[in-house]
C-alpha cells in the first residue's frame, strides 16, 4: 500500500499544474473529439462533437491567455512545452476561427451532404481531420522544443493534405499533391535550419542540461552561437518555413490548396494555418537577430516581403477562380506581415502582430462568404457571380465588409495594422520599401475591387438556374452559414476603432519577447 | 577514437551513398523500392554506429525505429499501393533526364555537397561523426531533390521524398547526437503518415486521371 501511494504520489508530482495541466487538457480536448467522431461514425454527433470541443479549446485557451496577460509564462513537461505572449497571441486565432469554423462546417458540409458531393464516409474523416488538425496547429505555438514545434507543422501539412482530399475531384487531387510534395521538402529545408541552430546551440553551452533544442535556452543564450552556422541556418529556416507560410517565390502550392479545399478548411488554412509558420520563422528570426544583429534577417524579412506583395499584386489583378483571388491575397498579407517585421521596431512589430490577429479576421470572413455564395450561385468563377447582395442581402453585405476589410479601407481592423506597418517603416527610415507598399496596397486595392463590386451590386443574371431554385428568391441559406460571419464581421469591425486591454497588453508583451526585453 | 570506430563511421557513410546510387540507377518502381530499402537498412546500421561512438542508448532505439519503418513497413505499403494500380509495378521511368545523365548529375551533387559542407561550416569545429555524416546526408538531400525532379511519375517524387528524408534523419542523428530520440520518433511518425497519406492520394489520382504522369496535373492556374 505504502508502495502505491509514493507511486501515486510521484506520478501526480511528475503531472504538471495549475495553468500546465490546461495546456495538456486543450490539447486532449480536440484529440478526444476526433477519438469519438472516428469511433461513432454519425453525422449528427460528429457535428455535436466538433463544436463541443471547439467551445472547450476557446474556454480552455481564453483561461491560458488570461494567465499569459496577467505576465506568467506557462511551462510545463521539463519546459518541452511553454506558452508566452507571441505563443498566446498565435494560439488565440487558432481556437477562435477554430470555433466559428466548426459553426460553418455544420451548414457548409450538411449542404454538400444534402447535394450527395460528400456521403457519410466522408463527413466522418471530415470531422475527425478538423479536429486533428485543430489539435495539431495548437501544438505549435505550445511546443518550446524547436523539433516538437518542426513535427507539428509537418504534421498540420499532412491532416490539411487529408481534408483537401475529401473531395475526389481532378483539382483536389492535384491541389492535395503539390500542397504534399512543396510544403514537405520546403519543411525539409526548414528542418535542416532547426538542426544547425540546435548545433550551434549545443557545441557554444555544451554544459546546458536541458535538451539542446529547446526555444528558450538559443534565445537566451543567442549571443555565444557561431555567427557563420546561424546565417545559414536561419535562411534554411525562412525558406523552409517561409514556403509554408505562403511567402513568394515558395507560394506555388497555395492557391491552388486554399482554392480547392472545403471553405472551412480554406479559412482555417488561410487564417490561421499560415499564422504558425510565420509564427516559426518569426522565432528565429529572434535567434538570428541575437546573434547576427537585426540587419541581416531584417532585410532578408523585406524583400521576401516586397516580393510576396509583388506577385499577389500581380495574381489578384488575373484571378478569375474567386477563392484564388482569396489565396493570392493571403500572400499579401503574410508579405505585409513580413514587411512589418522586417521594418522592426516597437512599431513595426505591433503592427505585424496586431496584423496576424486581424488577417485572421477578416480572411475567414471572407472565405465564409465565398463559400456559401459558391454554393448559391453553382460556380467559383467570379464573372459568373453577379448581385450578391440583391439575392442573398446579409451575406452580400458581410462580403462587402469583409471585401473592404481585406484591401485595408478604412475604419477597419486591416486599415489600423497596415497604417501603423507604414509609419514605422517610415519612421524607420525605409522610405523606399514603405512608398513600394503603398504602390503595391494600392494595386492589390484596385484589382480586388475590380472584382469585388460587379460581385456584390451587378445584377442577377435571371436566366442562370441556380441549384437550389431560382437566384430571384431572397436567400441567404440558413441562420448557421450567417452567424458564423457575423462574429467575424463584428470583430472586423470594432478592432477598427477600438483594441481591448488585454489585447494590447499581450501585443506589447508579445514585442517584448520579440524584442528581448524581460517581461513587467 | 579508435582506428575501428572511424573506419566503420566511413564504411557506413559510403555504403550510404552507394545505396542512393542504387535508387538513381533503377528503372522500375520495384526497383526504386528494394534500392530505398537497402538504403534504410545502411542508414538504420549508421544509427548504430552513431549510438556506439557517443554511447547513448536511445539511438540504438532510433536504429531500430528506422529498421523496422523504413526498411519494412514503408516498401510494402508501396508496394502494395502500386499493386492496386494497373501495370503499377513494370512502370517505365520515362524520366526527363536519361539514367546515365541522372548517374553523373548524382555524382556532381555529390561533389557540390562535399564542396559546401566545407564551406559553409568551414569554421565550425566538427567532430568524426559530423564529418563523415553531414556530406552524405547533404548529398542524399540533393539526390532526392533530383530524383524528384528529373522523372514523370508521381511515385518517383515519393521515393525522393522519402530519400530527402532519409538525409534529415542522418543529419539529426550526426548532429543532435540523441538528445532528441522523441524528436526522430515524430520525424518518423511524420514519414510514415504521410507515405499512408501519398499513397491513397496516388490511388486516386491513378483512378481519376488514368495515370500517374504529373505532367497531367496542370488544370489548376489563372490564365
Amino acid at each position: 500500500m505504502v508502495m502505491w501511494g509514493l507511486y501515486v504520489d510521484s506520478v501526480l508530482g511528475a503531472l504538471p499544474s495549475g495553468s500546465a495541466a490546461l495546456m495538456v487538457t486543450v490539447l486532449l480536448t480536440p484529440a478526444a473529439a476526433a477519438a469519438f467522431v472516428a469511433v461513432t461514425r454519425r453525422k449528427r454527433l460528429a457535428e455535436a462533437a466538433t463544436l463541443i470541443s471547439a467551445l472547450l479549446v476557446v474556454l480552455q485557451v481564453a483561461g491560458l491567455a488570461a494567465g499569459v496577460v496577467a505576465g506568467t509564462r506557462v511551462s510545463g513537461f521539463g519546459e518541452f512545452l511553454s506558452l508566452d505572449a507571441l505563443g498566446a497571441l498565435v494560439m488565440i486565432p487558432i481556437a477562435g476561427v477554430g470555433f466559428v469554423a466548426a459553426l460553418y462546417s455544420v451548414n457548409y458540409m450538411g449542404r454538400q451532404y444534402e447535394r450527395g458531393i460528400v456521403d457519410d464516409r466522408h463527413i466522418v474523416r471530415y470531422y475527425a481531420g478538423f479536429n486533428v488538425f485543430i489539435l495539431t496547429m495548437m501544438v505549435v505555438p505550445l511546443a518550446n522544443n524547436t523539433g516538437l514545434m518542426w513535427v507539428a507543422i509537418e504534421a498540420t501539412t499532412l491532416i490539411s493534405v487529408f481534408l483537401i482530399m475529401l473531395y475526389t475531384t481532378e483539382g483536389a487531387i492535384e491541389a492535395a499533391w503539390k500542397y504534399l510534395i512543396v510544403a514537405t521538402v520546403g519543411l525539409s529545408l526548414a528542418l535542416f535550419g532547426i538542426i544547425l541552430f540546435s548545433y550551434a546551440y549545443s557545441t557554444a553551452a555544451p554544459t546546458s542540461s536541458g535538451s539542446a533544442m529547446n526555444w528558450t535556452g538559443m534565445a537566451a543564450d543567442a549571443r555565444m552561437l557561431d555567427p557563420a552556422i546561424v546565417k545559414v541556418a536561419f535562411v534554411f529556416v525562412l525558406v523552409g518555413l517561409g514556403t509554408k507560410a505562403g511567402l513568394a517565390p515558395m507560394h506555388t502550392w497555395l492557391p491552388d490548396a486554399h482554392g480547392e479545399a472545403p471553405s472551412p478548411v480554406s479559412a482555417l488554412l488561410s487564417g490561421v494555418l499560415l499564422n504558425c509558420a510565420i509564427y516559426g520563422v518569426l522565432r528565429f528570426n529572434i535567434i538570428a537577430s541575437g546573434t547576427l544583429g537585426p540587419s541581416f534577417p531584417s532585410e532578408l524579412m523585406i524583400g521576401l516581403g516586397l516580393l510576396s506583395m509583388g506577385i499577389a499584386a500581380a495574381s489578384v489583378y488575373f484571378a478569375k477562380d474567386m477563392k484564388r483571388m482569396l489565396a493570392y491575397s493571403s500572400v499579401e498579407h503574410m508579405g505585409i506581415i513580413s514587411l512589418a517585421v522586417g521594418f522592426g521596431g516597437f512599431v513595426g512589430l505591433f503592427a505585424a502582430l496586431f496584423h496576424i490577429i486581424n488577417h485572421a479576421t477578416a480572411k475567414p470572413l471572407m472565405f465564409f462568404a465565398s463559400g456559401t455564395v459558391s454554393q448559391r450561385f453553382g460556380t467559383k468563377t467570379m464573372s459568373e457571380i453577379r448581385g450578391v447582395i440583391k439575392v442573398m442581402p446579409f451575406t452580400g453585405a458581410l462580403l462587402l465588409v469583409g471585401g473592404l476589410a481585406i484591401v485595408g479601407m478604412p475604419p477597419f481592423n486591416i486599415f489600423a495594422s497596415e497604417f501603423l506597418a507604414l509609419t514605422s517603416g517610415f519612421a524607420g527610415g525605409q522610405f523606399m520599401a514603405a512608398s513600394a507598399m503603398i504602390l503595391l496596397l494600392v494595386l492589390v486595392f484596385a484589382g480586388f475591387i475590380r472584382q469585388l463590386v460587379p460581385m456584390v451590386f451587378g445584377s442577377p443574371s435571371s436566366d442562370r438556374s441556380a441549384p437550389l431554385g431560382s437566384t430571384e428568391r431572397k436567400d441567404d441559406m440558413g441562420m448557421l452559414a450567417v452567424l458564423p460571419m457575423v462574429i467575424l464581421a463584428t470583430i472586423v469591425v470594432v478592432l477598427g476603432f477600438y483594441m481591448p486591454q488585454p489585447l494590447q497588453t499581450l501585443i506589447r508583451d508579445a514585442v517584448h519577447v520579440i524584442q528581448g526585453v524581460p517581461s513587467s | 577514437m579508435t582506428t575501428l570506430l572511424t573506419d566503420l563511421i566511413t564504411l557506413s557513410a559510403a555504403g550510404l551513398l552507394i545505396a542512393t546510387f542504387g535508387v538513381v540507377v533503377r528503372r522500375s518502381f520495384v526497383g526504386w523500392v528494394s534500392a530505398y530499402r537497402y538504403q534504410s537498412v545502411v542508414l538504420a546500421a549508421s544509427t548504430a554506429v552513431v549510438g556506439y561512438s557517443t554511447g547513448f542508448w536511445d539511438i540504438y532505439a532510433a536504429a531500430l525505429l528506422t529498421l523496422v519503418v523504413k526498411a519494412e513497413v514503408i516498401p510494402r505499403l508501396l508496394v502494395r499501393v502500386t499493386s492496386g494500380v494497373e501495370g503499377g509495378l513494370k512502370m517505365e521511368a520515362n524520366p526527363y533526364v536519361s539514367i546515365r545523365l541522372s548517374v553523373l548529375v548524382s555524382a556532381l551533387l555529390v561533389a557540390l555537397s562535399y564542396a559546401m559542407v566545407g564551406q559553409i561550416l568551414a569554421s565550425a569545429k566538427l567532430d568524426a561523426l559530423a564529418q563523415a555524416y553531414l556530406p552524405v546526408s547533404v548529398s542524399l538531400f540533393f539526390i532526392g531533390l533530383f530524383a524528384m525532379v528529373s522523372r514523370r511519375t508521381a511515385l518517383n517524387q515519393v521515393v525522393g521524398l522519402l530519400i530527402i528524408e532519409n538525409g534529415l534523419f542522418l543529419f539529426t542523428t550526426a548532429l543532435t547526437r540523441g538528445v532528441s530520440l522523441i524528436i526522430e520518433v515524430g520525424i518518423l511518425a511524420d514519414a510514415l503518415v504521410g507515405v499512408v497519406i501519398s499513397a491513397a492520394l496516388l490511388t486516386r489520382m491513378s483512378r481519376t486521371f488514368d495515370t500517374m504522369d504529373t505532367g497531367s496535373l496542370e488544370k489548376l492556374k489563372d490564365d
